[in-house]
């Protein structure tokens, strides 16, 4: 663009942030207390919209005056609802407050707001160093992590465009557009950026290829179809912080010269489309995207596109054919997108955190971005980590940090004093890694020569109570159903593993059928058309080899090593503890399995047990008389269950 | 422009433009496949029997995926070709209603030819078979669908979109559910099902059948 | 799918038609079509299959294909009460299977059915987000959190319950009009 347009650029970027400074600083300087609410799906679904009345309410009911601030998801989901308030009156420093359930809520008005106690007991920590009280940053969740992509998250109102650009946001776009297109592609280059969507592709490759097809028409899409069934990060990103992810669309539009653009996010996400589809209609407000974007030449018309449920049109080529309005099959590359894309059209599909890694790259640098992770796989990994953990939520380290150390010290190790067993990396097309990867880095290339991937990011972390078996028939059976149906052995192999691997967890299993699992799996992997059929055996091909044991005893033995499948264990009654009279065990059995026997201790009815285990729970911890066995047979012989337990049920 | 490719330690002519999958069917070099339609601008893909292993590329690839270059090393018959060759095919024959002797197909059939040129017996014994419940859908006017002879290479719906601009014929649903469907296709006046009958053809098995009467 | 239409469903049906014009001809359309569709009738009877197809100038099968490949799309009314249940990776270590179950029990229906009486049905969903609070349950928008078996069927009675006052309060409010 020529240095004319630069100045206008200037000129009328600089009045939108006055504007944005003037209104944060109106915030921040009011002398009243702010009190920020995290209200992402997350803190949602953990009960934040009714912290929020509560807060309002005890307000007005205290006479108080104060600043509600709602803001994004923080990454602390084990915490929610999260809450913190800054009392500058008070004398103490941002404070973080977890779990604020609506009786905190309005206790912490009277008291924090009203009388100045921030009640110590309910405190996490001080969102700063202070003298007065630890802060979360003495956490090894908040220190051992390196928030590029997730900066703004938890901090920014994701409803206020000023709230961003007050933060910072949306300079690189215009730092960006006096550059040169070929700058803006080489900066991205070099920095190493490799596309977070699960292949790891090199960023700067793709526009580059994009930047090089002769052809007016070109799209940008940014992938939010996140399919995994434990993943979540995207749609944190885009309900915390929608405005860096279109910053990064722009400036990646702008780079290999589109002039369309559209996020492509499930429809399963309500509030993610609602939240992206309000920061676009904002940013057109202010001329930061539409037509002549902040008085340059350059058009960009940004549309979101809602997936319909289908996990492999996140594969880009069925993502391609459900926005054209067919089914979303995969198609064979070549022709890549960046050839050939939608409408035929030459597009580059990146995910949602390569497009947010962007900005912050241009920002400060393709050498500072270099200097972070390792060699190959330079920046920071999110995962959103659950499973047996103590921590669970989205975490964001740098690459090249070990497993070990994120799981143990950041996430806080396996509750309630169970062994580590394994961890699943990268959803259902990722794989089960033992103990013995536990050094392993994470990063691109080694997870995948450990056999998992980066893939979408998820990880389940399971304790000695998983059944490997059972995981691997789980994830089985989420791709079984999610195939396309389109070529030969993903639509049929994987529906025979998924029968085998459900046999064996019923006992049922027959001669061969390790040996067949393993061959299946082999000729799915390479036979199978797209990424969805070609990872789809790793997480039984990756089981099979570290836990083959617990495969045996299944096989073999009909016998559930780790007590987790359902038709090979029982329960009993261990008669020696069973406290005579007691009935918590039977009053909780929600289908009336538990009988008394003859001398008013109990026993199970076999016959009609399900195995949900609630007895185990509500059996009272001093007499502890629940006994889990696997196989079944091992289930001592105590009376015979009275008849008319039969007749109540079909 | 013509090219040579060595195919087996054959060398072949064939023209710039073609598939490796077609160039080696002209020259009677036989490749199993069952999906593959000559000029279609983007192959379906979809049966995975086509598999070869060219020089310079780890894995087999599907042939007809492949733009033939000029000296181009090729070999059709390697353990690893005939390895994922033979699995699909018995993954398909596990799905498949195998009773040829009341089928219209019989002796005219891709699957039976493949079996024979693979060497594997029409009912694999290591895998389980499982057939769908709909044995005959009898819904459209003229045709009839056999889903469980179906091996979903998509021909026929390919062939009716090229002949009449849209299709009759459609996937539906998914994965290892998807069959061949003519949803709701009761007045097929304006599409002339009648007498066309080219599904029936481009049938590589016996899945579809214009009905007795018509 | 076929199901006769309710008197509400036809007239719902009528508005969608009108709406369906404001959408341009455009296979492109057809997705964000069938959403609005199901948005307004929350399920895709084959009437309305019908003038969506009508409308783009495909065939119906065409639009059969389609919406039958993406897990959004329902061919049958939902409940009045839909029970979500989250058989995401978190729910599904820490058993949401069993909690399936046991609404599928108590309500005598399988997964993806509706009960007779249209209040209830049963769905699996892949994670909503509240991993920490696995496993989880949605009944018509609220989550519930560490669902046990056990709660199972309190939150089904509690809705009955519910039902039953607000046909008694429609009752005492609106006399001569039931
Ligand atoms: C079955 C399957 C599912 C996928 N799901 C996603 C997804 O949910 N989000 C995503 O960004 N990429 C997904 N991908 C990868 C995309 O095809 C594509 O590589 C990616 O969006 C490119 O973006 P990147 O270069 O930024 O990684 C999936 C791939 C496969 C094979
Ligand atoms: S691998 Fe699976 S999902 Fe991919 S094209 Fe084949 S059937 Fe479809
Ligand atoms: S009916 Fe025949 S042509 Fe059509 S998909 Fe099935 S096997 Fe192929
Ligand atoms: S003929 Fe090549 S995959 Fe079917
Ligand atoms: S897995 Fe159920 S809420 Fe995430």
């Amino acid at each position: 663009m020529s240095p004319d347009n630069h100045k206008n650029i200037d000129l009328k970027f600089n009045t939108i942030r006055k504007e944005a400074e003037k209104r944060r600083a109106a915030f921040r300087d009011a002398p009243v207390p702010k009190i920020h609410i995290g209200m992402a799906t997350c803190g949602i679904a953990s009960g934040a919209l009714e912290t929020k009345k509560a807060f309002e309410e005890a307000l007005v009911e205290n006479n108080i005056e104060a600043r509600i601030h709602t803001v994004g998801c923080f990454g602390h989901c084990y915490a929610e609802p999260v809450v913190i308030i800054d009392h500058p009156d008070s004398g103490f420093p941002p404070i973080f407050y977890h779990e604020v359930t609506p009786g905190k809520a309005k206790m912490l008005v009277k008291l924090f707001l009203g009388d100045g106690d921030p009640r110590f007991e309910h405190i996490y920590g001080a969102t700063e160093e202070n003298e007065l009280i630890p802060s979360v940053t003495d956490f090894s969740r908040f220190n051992q992590e390196k928030r590029i992509v997730m900066e703004k998250c938890g901090r920014i109102d994701p409803e206020d465009i000023y709230d961003y650009i007050a933060a910072g946001g949306y300079s690189t776009l215009v730092r960006a557009l006096k550059l040169d297109p070929e700058e803006v592609i080489k900066e991205v280059e070099h920095s190493g950026l490799r596309g977070r969507g699960g292949a790891g592709f090199p960023t700067g490759r793709k526009w580059k290829l994009a930047k090089s097809v002769i052809e007016q028409d070109k799209i940008v899409i940014c992938n939010a179809d996140e399919g995994d069934p434990g993943a979540y990060m995207d749609r944190t990103i885009l309900e915390s912080n929608p405005h860096q992810v279109l910053e990064g669309m722009a400036i990646c539009a702008y780079a290999v010269g589109a002039q369309q653009a559209m996020v492509y996010v499930r429809s399963e996400y309500p509030l993610a489309v609602k939240l992206v589809t309000n920061a676009i209609q904002q940013a057109e407000k202010l001329g930061i995207l539409g037509k002549g974007i902040l008085d340059s030449t350059f058009d960009l018309k940004i549309d979101v596109f809602q997936g319909s449920g289908a996990f492999v049109c996140g594969e880009e080529t069925a993502l391609i054919r459900s926005i054209e309005g067919y089914r979303g099959m995969p198609r064979h590359r070549p022709p890549y997108p960046v050839q050939k894309g939608l409408w035929d059209k030459p597009t580059v599909i990146n995910n949602v955190k390569t497009l947010a890694s962007v900005p912050p790259i241009l920002n400060h640098g393709a050498t500072w971005y270099r200097g972070i992770g390792t060699q190959n796989s330079p920046g920071t990994a999110i995962f959103s980590i659950v499973g047996n953990v103590v921590h669970a939520g989205l975490v964001e380290i740098p690459m090249g940090v070990s497993l070990r150390t994120l799981i143990f010290d950041i996430c806080g190790g396996i509750p309630n004093n169970k062994k580590f067993k394994a961890v699943q990396i990268g959803g259902p097309s990722g794989g089960c890694l033992n103990e013995d990867f536990l050094d392993t880095p994470i990063d691109f290339d080694s997870l995948t020569k450990a056999g998992a991937m980066m893939g979408s990011g998820g990880m389940v972390v399971m304790d000695e109570d998983t059944c490997m078996v059972e995981v691997a028939r789980y994830f089985l059976d989420f791709t079984q159903k999610e195939s396309c149906g389109k070529c030969t052995f993903c639509r049929i192999g994987t529906y025979h593993l998924l029968k085998i691997l459900r046999r064996l967890t019923k006992g049922e299993g027959l001669e061969g059928d390790l040996e067949l699992l393993e061959t299946l799996s082999q000729d799915i992997q390479t036979g199978s058309l797209c990424g969805l059929g070609k990872t789809a055996p790793n997480p039984v091909l990756t089981s099979l080899k570290y836990f083959r044991n617990e495969y045996e005893a299944h096989a073999k033995e009909k016998r559930c090593p780790a007590l987790m499948c359902r038709a090979l264990t029982a329960f009993y009654f261990d008669l020696e503890l069973c406290a005579r009279g007691c009935d918590a065990c039977a009053t909780c059995c929600p289908v009336d399995a538990v009988f008394t026997t003859s001398n008013r201790k109990k026993g199970v009815d076999q016959e009609l047990c399900v195995k949900c285990g609630e007895c185990l729970v509500a059996c009272p911890p001093e007499y502890d008389a629940v006994r889990k066995v696997s196989p079944p047979h091992l289930v001592p012989y105590i009376e015979k269950p009275p008849e008319k337990n039969k007749k109540d049920h079909k | 422009m013509m090219l040579k490719l060595l195919v087996d330690n054959q060398e072949i002519e064939t023209r710039e433009g073609k598939t490796l999958l077609q160039a080696c069917l002209d020259n009677q070099i036989y490749i199993p496949n069952l999906c593959y339609l000559e000029n279609v601008e983007r192959p379906s893909a979809s049966c995975r029997m086509c598999f070869v292993e060219i020089e310079g590329i780890k894995q087999p690839v599907p042939s007809c995926t492949v733009q033939v270059r000029d000296e181009m090393v090729v070999k059709t018959d390697t353990p690893g070709v005939r390895q994922l060759q033979r699995t699909a095919l018995r993954l398909l024959l596990s799905v498949h209603d195998v009773d040829c002797k009341n089928c219209h197909a019989n002796k005219n059939c891709e699957l039976q030819n493949i079996a024979k040129f693979l060497k594997v017996g029409l009912k694999p014994k290591r895998l389980e078979r499982y057939l769908k419940e709909t044995q005959i859908d009898e819904t459209h006017p003229f045709l009839n669908h056999y889903p469980n002879r179906c091996v979903l290479c998509g021909k026929c719906v390919h062939i009716c979109r090229g002949k009449h601009g849209q299709s009759v014929l459609t996937f539906a649903k998914r994965g290892f559910d998807t069959v061949i469907s003519t949803y709701s296709v009761t007045d097929v006046s304006s599409l002339a099902c009648s007498d066309c009958g080219s599904c029936v053809k481009a049938c590589p098995v016996g899945a579809l059948a214009l009905k007795e009467s018509s | 799918m076929n199901q006769e239409l309710t008197e509400e469903e036809k007239d719902t049906l009528k508005h969608v038609a009108i709406k369906l014009e404001t959408f341009e001809k455009h296979r492109g359309n057809l997705i964000p079509i069938l959403q609005m569709v199901q948005n307004n009738l929350s399920y895709l009877p084959s009437e309305a299959l019908k003038i969506v197809a009508q409308h783009l100038g495909i065939l119906e099968s065409e639009v059969y294909g389609v919406a039958t490949f993406y897990n959004q799309f329902r061919f049958h009314p939902p409940g009045k009460y839909p029970i979500k249940v989250c058989l995401g990776t978190a729910c599904h270590v820490r058993a949401g299977d069993i909690i399936l179950e046991n609404f599928e029990r108590k309500l005598e229906i399988p997964e993806g059915q509706t009960t007779p009486d249209r209040k209830f049905s049963i769905e699996r969903v892949a994670c909503v987000g509240c991993c920490a609070l696995a496993p989880v349950a949605i009944i018509d928008e609220t989550v519930h959190g560490h669902m046990a078996p056990s709660k199972v069927e309190g939150l089904i009675l509690r809705i009955k319950l519910q039902e039953e006052m607000e046909e008694r309060e429609n009752k005492q409010h609106e006399p001569g009009q039931s």
